[in-house]
């Protein structure tokens, strides 16, 4: 039988990843203004590729990318890759808008926004922990 | 008598969902288990009771290719 | 010789120039008229009327054709024509199964229109160039290729001497030729036929896609009713459609969100569920082989019995784990997360011309699994992907090869034919080798095969009239209905099947009805009433697929947890409002359930009437031959003889032991066709037929179908 899957986990030594304590989160939402206003210019949750919700048990859930590659598999024009970095990153214009990455995230950090055709995700920028007060999110070396 | 889709079958005591399914060879993934109108859901089938005159109803989601 | 040196030998017929960029809201409103003939080609205005009686897909394919033929045009005259056409829905990106297209014409096995569904680029492709159709009509003088640019908005026609006619050759030459590098080979889609497709009528389309990942050419097939004969007898060689950059909104819906959400909602359905269902994402429509064999409903031996005890050998699993490449977004269009199309990689061929070389084999469907396989008495998973793999790339229908083949095989078994007949060929049930060289026949136009190939229909003809067979008898065995051969189910102990079946209007393909659960298993339909009611609602549900560019399987080869909950969950009524709320959100309409219904009563008719008026669509043509009703022969009742003893008792109302067995055969037959008939009875009048089957002009006037030519043609029945 023949086996060709893409780089999910070609990830490389060491890379920056976006970690998160949620039991030290105050749900202050500074992380999600910082995200969407750095990528979409507007101070707008929907928009942000870090995420603060409560579970339906009412724990606070912080939602970030682990930069595991799952999507990369997943995409059927192969417009999701690991950068030089190895931070997995989507080639807007190569994408077709199925979505289909958006489903197979297992941390549910790859995001739809009604206004926009493509999906988007973290980058492991880390400009949403410089806003952060107690250090609930931060950018580590996996 | 019990009946399984409005068919007569035989009763036998201590007869669970899971005993009917494997009885009958219901091997199909996509069923939808009703015991006199009430759900029986995948978790259950095991434990459901079925006592004479009950009504069963095991729809095959099938709809071939 | 390479691609350039291909293209260098082109000659250049006609180009054709044209403004590109028009859809709004899943329409371009224009469709594509190519007459290979006198090369003119022209672009075609799409009427409000039309979209709103005729939808998109088959209902324009259909449209398109009453316009172009006349009432006595063959499938080989120069007016037949060949109609592709997607939807107001295709080539949407976010919900799975929205690419498919419908292929359109005059089919030389029946006569009469088929209309046929297909997955690949093509048909995305196509409508995004600027086309809610495409019209071919006519016969050029040599092969040629059209090619359709839809980047730049020009279509050239060119004759092509030196390309392959085989699909998978083709294919991956004109991949090549027309794509600028590698990435860009995404942006290319082709229609090809193959070698076989001239000497039989059974040839079929294939439409490509291209696998990034393998790197190779898939093919997607066009498979009922002999289109890709039509298309050879035109010497089309090849047709391509270039377009690069489609987007998620490349359809300009009028609710991108709604028709979004809907998608991702499926695609997480999918992730949860399908591994413990049906497996699409592993196995593809093969996941049913067990399931059909399980119930005594798999073909086998030319649909004599419904299992036999070598199937274990080409379960789904056997597929999975040895040949079919697992984990890779296996969709034939973009989005489609149930992603069926399988794939065995580096499969290695041991015969015909391209023996020794390691291939990528489309499949296989369950169709073809049954059709090549369990109903030829081949038990050979590896026979199985070859036959799969030849009928692709020759162009041949891998269901209508697997059901002539098995009649040939049960009169050969019979001694109604023989070697001297068959050319050498020991056409015995398990003959893999025999079967394979039929195929390589039809290749090379030589021998037995393009005999066979002509169908079952011609068939039982030809021996009867230079053979000395009886034609009753084989009459009894064939399986077709309308020139058409039956797919694989068995329909013998479903009366719902048999009429899902025999009633169908292309000729019996499961496309409109597939009832044997709902009938023999849950007994959800146990009146005849019950039965039209289901006769009348599944065969309009399952066809609007076909207006629209949506697939069936997602449908209701998936189904969410709530579904048990529903009152009708064997309709899965969360996927029907799927699909209402994805067309409403692309075309911006507000249709409701019912009206997705009256939409496809309304192309259903036409149809219906399309086909009285090419001499067909009688009473006749619906009734089926007795191998899909009941017991033909002693092995036959025998191999079920307490079902049949049981009914002998319970329904007939008679004692078998007081019976021979040809006594018994016999009351059982007549027993059957009564209810066949008065099944027949009862669904023509649910729909609103006379009862011969003619659309009453009530109905047509119901429907707003009642156009002057189309009650000029219902009067002469009437």
């Amino acid at each position: 039988m023949y086996n060709i899957i893409d780089s999910k986990y070609e990830r490389g030594a060491i890379l920056k990843v976006l970690t998160k304590n949620e039991n030290i989160c105050v749900e202050c939402h500074q992380c999600e203004d910082a995200c969407s206003v750095a990528f979409f210019k507007a101070a707008d949750r929907e928009k942000s590729s870090v995420r603060v919700d409560r579970k339906k048990t009412g724990e606070i859930n912080l939602t970030t990318c682990t930069q595991c590659g799952v999507c990369i598999d997943v995409c059927p024009v192969q417009a999701i890759s690991r950068d030089k970095n190895g931070i997995v990153r989507i080639n807007k214009k190569e994408c077709v808008g199925c979505f289909m990455c958006v489903a197979a995230c297992p941390e549910d950090a790859m995001m739809y926004n009604k206004d926009l055709i493509e999906p988007f995700k973290c980058v492991s920028c880390g400009i949403c922990t410089q806003e952060c007060p107690t250090g609930a999110i931060k950018i580590e070396d996996i | 008598m019990i009946k399984v889709n409005n068919r007569d079958q035989e009763f036998i005591h201590g007869m669970t969902i899971q005993i009917l399914l494997e009885k009958n060879e219901f091997t199909f993934p996509g069923l939808v288990i009703k015991l006199n109108g009430k759900v029986i859901e995948d978790h259950e089938r095991a434990q459901a009771l079925i006592k004479d005159f009950d009504d069963v109803k095991v729809i095959h989601i099938c709809h071939g290719g | 010789m390479n691609v350039e040196e291909m293209r260098k030998s082109h000659k250049r017929l006609t180009e054709f120039a044209y403004q590109t960029g028009t859809i709004d809201r899943g329409y371009n409103n224009r469709t594509l008229y190519i007459n290979v003939s006198t090369n003119e080609i022209k672009e075609k205005p799409v009427s409000q009327e039309m979209k709103e009686k005729f939808i998109g897909g088959k209902g324009f394919g259909l449209k398109l054709m009453w316009d172009a033929v006349n009432d006595n045009t063959k499938w080989n005259d120069p007016e037949n024509t060949i109609v592709v056409s997607g939807g107001p829905v295709c080539g949407t990106t976010q919900y799975p199964g929205a690419g498919k297209s419908l292929v359109v014409s005059i089919s030389p096995a029946t006569g009469i229109v088929i209309d046929s569904n297909v997955g690949g680029y093509f048909g995305p492709y196509l409508k995004f160039s600027g086309f809610d159709a495409m019209a071919i009509q006519g016969k050029a003088e040599k092969d040629i290729i059209i090619y359709i640019n839809g980047d730049d908005g020009e279509i050239v026609i060119d004759e092509a001497p030196d390309e392959a006619l085989d699909g998978h050759v083709l294919g991956e030459q004109l991949t090549e030729m027309y794509a600028k590098d590698e990435k860009d080979k995404k942006n290319i889609s082709v229609i090809t036929a193959g070698s076989a497709a001239k000497h039989t009528y059974m040839g079929l389309l294939n439409f490509t896609f291209y696998d990034l990942r393998r790197q190779v050419t898939r093919l997607k097939q066009a498979g009922r009713g002999g289109i890709g004969t039509v298309f050879r007898d035109k010497n089309i060689k090849g047709i391509v459609v270039r377009y690069a950059g489609t987007k998620g909104n490349s359809n300009k819906p009028a609710n991108f969100d709604k028709v979004a959400r809907t998608g991702i909602k499926l695609h997480r359905e999918i992730e949860r569920l399908d591994d413990n269902l049906m497996r699409i994402r592993q196995v593809g429509t093969a996941n049913i082989i067990e399931v059909m064999s399980a119930h005594d409903l798999l073909p086998t031996h030319n649909f004599q019995y419904g299992t036999h005890e070598n199937v274990v050998n080409i379960h789904s699993n056997v597929f999975r784990d040895n040949y079919l490449t697992q984990g890779l977004p296996d969709g034939c269009w973009f989005g489609c997360s149930l992603a069926c199309a399988k794939a065995a990689d580096k499969f290695k061929l041991k015969t015909g011309p391209y023996a020794g070389k390691l291939v990528t084999v489309d499949g296989p469907e369950y169709e073809t699994a049954a059709g090549v396989g369990s109903n030829l008495g081949i038990f050979d998973p590896e026979a199985i992907l070859e036959i799969n793999f030849y009928c692709d790339t020759y162009a041949i229908d891998t269901i209508s090869f697997g059901t002539t083949t098995a009649f040939v095989m049960e009169c050969f078994e019979r001694g109604i034919i023989n070697k001297d007949i068959t050319g050498g060929l020991e056409l015995k049930f398990g003959n893999k080798e025999a079967a394979l060289e039929l195929l390589h026949q039809m290749s090379r136009g030589e021998g037995f095969g393009p005999i066979v190939g002509k169908g079952i229909r011609k068939l039982k003809q030809y021996f009867a009239d230079n053979h000395g067979a009886d034609y009753d008898f084989l009459h009894d065995i064939g399986m077709e209905a309308k020139g058409l051969e039956y797919s694989q189910y068995m329909s013998k102990e479903s009366l719902a099947q048999q009429g899902g079946y025999t009633f169908a209007n292309k000729g019996p393909q499961h496309d409109e009805a597939w009832l044997i659960f709902m009938d023999m298993v849950n007994n959800q339909i146990p009146t005849f009433d019950d039965k039209a009611e289901a006769l009348h609602y599944f065969p309009m549900f399952r066809t609007w697929f076909g207006l629209m560019g949506f697939c069936k399987l997602p449908w209701n080869d998936i189904f969410p947890e709530s579904n048990k909950y529903q009152d009708e969950p064997a309709k899965i009524p969360e996927h029907v409002q799927n699909y209402v709320d994805v067309y409403n959100g692309v075309t911006g309409f507000h249709i409701d359930k019912d009206e997705l219904i009256l939409q496809s009563e309304r192309v259903y008719n036409f149809q219906k009437v399309f086909n009285l008026r090419l001499g067909g669509g009688s009473r006749e043509s619906d009734i089926a031959p007795y191998r899909a009703v009941g017991p033909v022969t002693k092995e036959e009742y025998l191999s079920r003889e307490d079902r049949y003893n049981k009914e002998m008792i319970e329904k007939i109302g008679m004692d078998p032991s007081n019976m021979t067995l040809e006594e018994r055969i016999a009351a059982t037959r007549e027993y059957r066709m009564k209810q066949y008939y008065k099944l027949m009875d009862t669904v023509y009048a649910r729909k609103g037929w006379s009862d011969q089957g003619v659309p009453t002009i009530e109905k047509l006037q119901e429907l707003g179908m009642d156009f002057p030519d189309v009650i000029e043609v219902v009067k002469r029945y009437l």
